[in-house]
């Protein structure tokens, strides 16, 4: 995996970051207490000398690790974070696509509407899934949160998209550029908290969080952020292979992308 | 480690997708698991395998075998890291090229020495869009040697043809290289092929490389500008935006576009910590020793003396990609404004750089116009600033094309 040079990805980050905040003054972002989101919030303190400028969301199906709850709380506090939990219901019945889709997806067209929100910051990155890579930094998505990525608007420069049409909205997607490595070169750099179920605990530890159900740890011994980078730049094995989702069937990143999620 | 972004040019099925995906094994930059996926892919869909299908990750572009979307992959040589982007060679397809396209700093032009495919309209179209996109470093690889039985000849008289297209269309940057390459084959991609030992010249990826290291030093020594995004938030004085040219330093005197005031710097951030000088590519917050403007959005932060014009007209060349009519407006430099008259002052061919004999508003072709704008922007010729002298042209809001400032 390449490590690449973090300024320049710094700087596109906060542009973007910035361009978002002061095209959508009713802007909101997803935090999942993953490496990727809380790195996102750092840039957005960093873009905002010290002050995270917008709400965020956690979708809460209540089935996260204790751990992440631990954090969210603790960094909502030393953050001074404008946090909105949105609950969730596991249905038993469904599991994978269809609980992914109907959980998190729905949940936050909810919380969409109820706060009236008309941008979204997702903190998704090229390198982590093909269809991912396909995404711009500004993606418009109509009414029902579809993405339609056929076709997509044109992005170059610094020109980004706006909204559709009054009832649609733009996820912003400030980390594309990254790779996994980079996320936690940042984090080191930055001394930046980090959620305690990356690090090795029994020869195991987790690459990418989702909820209990459907997230699975690697064997690892690592421990710390330098083992971690270390870890990643000798990798052969896919960052979401412990995400049961991915693999269900060849496109299902795809149908539920289409479907608004994120 | 450094990453340059490399834009592939090119007509459709001139082996774009194939050529980055064999660079990519080659080089060990993908995982096996990802190799795995896309040998299986090929498999389920009865065919032999395909590199490309590393790239193309939307059902649909590997069932039909065409890039829908750019897409991102990314390679290392020595010390540099390339990130190949990857874009449709469908005619129908160009707003996507031209995003993907719009980020690269080196353009990778492919075109199949097949007899029945050769030079297409849409290869010189694509080198026509990336000279507008102000690429300066052109590689033009002739793909599929192979199936042509290495044929020298070929390759020669592709290097002239191209050669004059790019000469009259004057692509003004450092030396074209051309390259014979077979990418199915991974032939002259990293290594130099047994099979043409008539070709002198360097591997792909050595001519990638050394491209990659000529420095763009334009930048560095020009002219002080900072496009501003904004303020920081409704109550603060403080704003925010990117130097996209020379220096800025605290305790300098600047001007500010349109308004025409004049204020010291009194505080510059830079990735959230205090600095005494910001440089080109740096985002800032930037305070002054007086208040500026209620709405800064678009304005441009210039030197005191040294500053680009106020012009509410201004000459354009534009590549159309939609019909241009109704209301028409321009982004330049986050301003929107409105086109209140757009007069055609010539009509050009994109695939020969000629005029056109006939007189008409064509998508996929340029027009020279002169545009007069609904209010005073800051403009700079495309040559001396490119991100004031760039704008996309929008009608009744949809993306009618891309131009530059002459």
């Amino acid at each position: 995996m390449i490590k690449q040079d973090l300024k320049s990805l710094e700087e596109k980050s906060i542009y973007v970051i910035r361009e978002a905040k002061i095209k959508f003054p009713k802007i909101a972002a997803l935090w999942s207490m993953g490496k990727d989101s809380t790195a996102m919030l750092a840039l957005a303190r960093k873009a905002f000398l010290g002050k995270v400028p917008f709400p965020v969301i956690h979708i809460d199906n209540g089935i996260d690790f204790p751990e992440t709850y631990q954090f969210r709380e603790d960094l909502t506090k030393k953050w001074n974070l404008d946090l909105i939990v949105a609950k969730s219901k596991i249905k038993p019945e469904l599991s994978g696509f269809a609980c992914c889709g109907a959980n998190k997806t729905v949940e936050l067209k909810k919380v969409m509407k109820q706060y009236g929100f008309d941008a979204l910051i997702v903190s998704i990155r090229r390198d982590e899934h093909g269809i991912r890579a396909k995404e711009r930094y500004f993606s418009p998505r109509n009414e029902k949160f579809k993405w339609n990525y056929k076709d997509q608007p044109a992005e170059l420069w610094d020109d980004y998209s706006s909204k559709l049409d009054d009832k649609g909205h733009v996820r912003i997607h400030p980390l594309l550029d990254f790779n996994e490595i980079d996320i936690w070169n940042l984090t080191q750099k930055n001394k930046i908290p980090v959620n305690p179920l990356y690090f090795s605990r029994n020869g195991y530890r987790y690459r990418s969080l989702g909820c209990t159900h459907c997230t699975i740890p690697l064997k690892s011994k690592v421990t710390n952020l330098n083992g971690i980078i270390k870890e990643l730049s000798t990798t052969k094995i896919e960052e979401r292979a412990g995400r049961e989702q991915d693999k269900e069937r060849a496109y299902v990143m795809e149908k539920l992308r289409a479907l608004g999620y994120m | 480690m450094l990453v340059k972004n490399i834009t592939l040019l090119g007509h459709k099925d001139h082996g774009k997708s194939t050529l980055i995906g064999n660079l990519l094994i080659q080089t060990k930059s993908v995982t096996e698991a990802r190799i795995n996926e896309a040998k299986k892919t090929s498999k389920k869909l009865g065919r032999q395998f395909e590199p490309g299908y590393i790239l193309d990750s939307f059902s649909e572009e590997r069932e039909q075998e065409m890039t829908i979307d750019t897409t991102r992959a990314e390679m290392v040589h020595k010390d540099l890291a390339f990130a190949f982007i990857d874009v449709p060679g469908h005619e129908e397809l160009i707003k996507n090229m031209i995003s993907g396209a719009s980020y690269a700093e080196i353009a990778l032009l492919l075109v199949s020495a097949k007899a029945d495919e050769g030079i297409r309209d849409q290869t010189k179209r694509h080198i026509f869009i990336a000279r507008m996109l102000g690429i300066k470093k052109l590689i033009v690889a002739v793909n599929k040697m192979d199936m042509v039985g290495y044929d020298q000849k070929r390759f020669e008289q592709i290097t002239r043809e191209l050669k004059s297209f790019i000469e009259r269309i004057g692509f003004g940057g450092s030396e074209i290289y051309f390259v014979p390459v077979s990418a199915y084959n991974a032939e002259n991609l990293i290594k130099k092929s047994p099979n043409m030992k008539w070709y002198r010249g360097k591997a792909l990826v050595d001519l990638l490389y050394l491209n990659a290291k000529i420095e763009d030093k334009m930048k560095v020594g020009g002219p002080l500008r900072i496009t501003i995004q904004g303020s920081i938030d409704a109550e603060s004085e403080t704003v925010v935006g990117k130097v996209v040219s020379g220096v800025v330093k605290v305790g300098e005197e600047i001007s500010v576009l349109p308004f025409g005031k004049h204020a010291k710097v009194t505080t510059i951030t830079v990735k959230g910590k205090r600095a005494k000088k910001a440089s080109v590519e740096e985002d800032v917050a930037i305070t002054f020793d007086r208040p500026i403007n209620e709405n800064v959005r678009g304005a441009i932060i210039a030197g005191k003396e040294e500053k680009p014009k106020m012009a509410s007209s201004m000459e354009g060349l534009i590549f159309v990609t939609g019909p241009i009519k109704g209301n028409l407006t321009i982004k330049i430099n986050s301003n929107e404004v409105r086109c209140s008259r757009l007069e055609i002052l010539r009509y050009l061919d994109t695939t020969t750089g000629e005029e056109m004999k006939v007189k008409k508003v064509k998508e996929l072709e340029a027009i020279g116009a002169r545009l007069t704008l609904g209010s005073k922007v800051p403009i700079e010729s495309f040559d001396r600033v490119k991100e004031l002298g760039r704008f996309v042209l929008y009608s009744d809001r949809k993306f009618a094309g891309i131009g530059i400032v002459i």
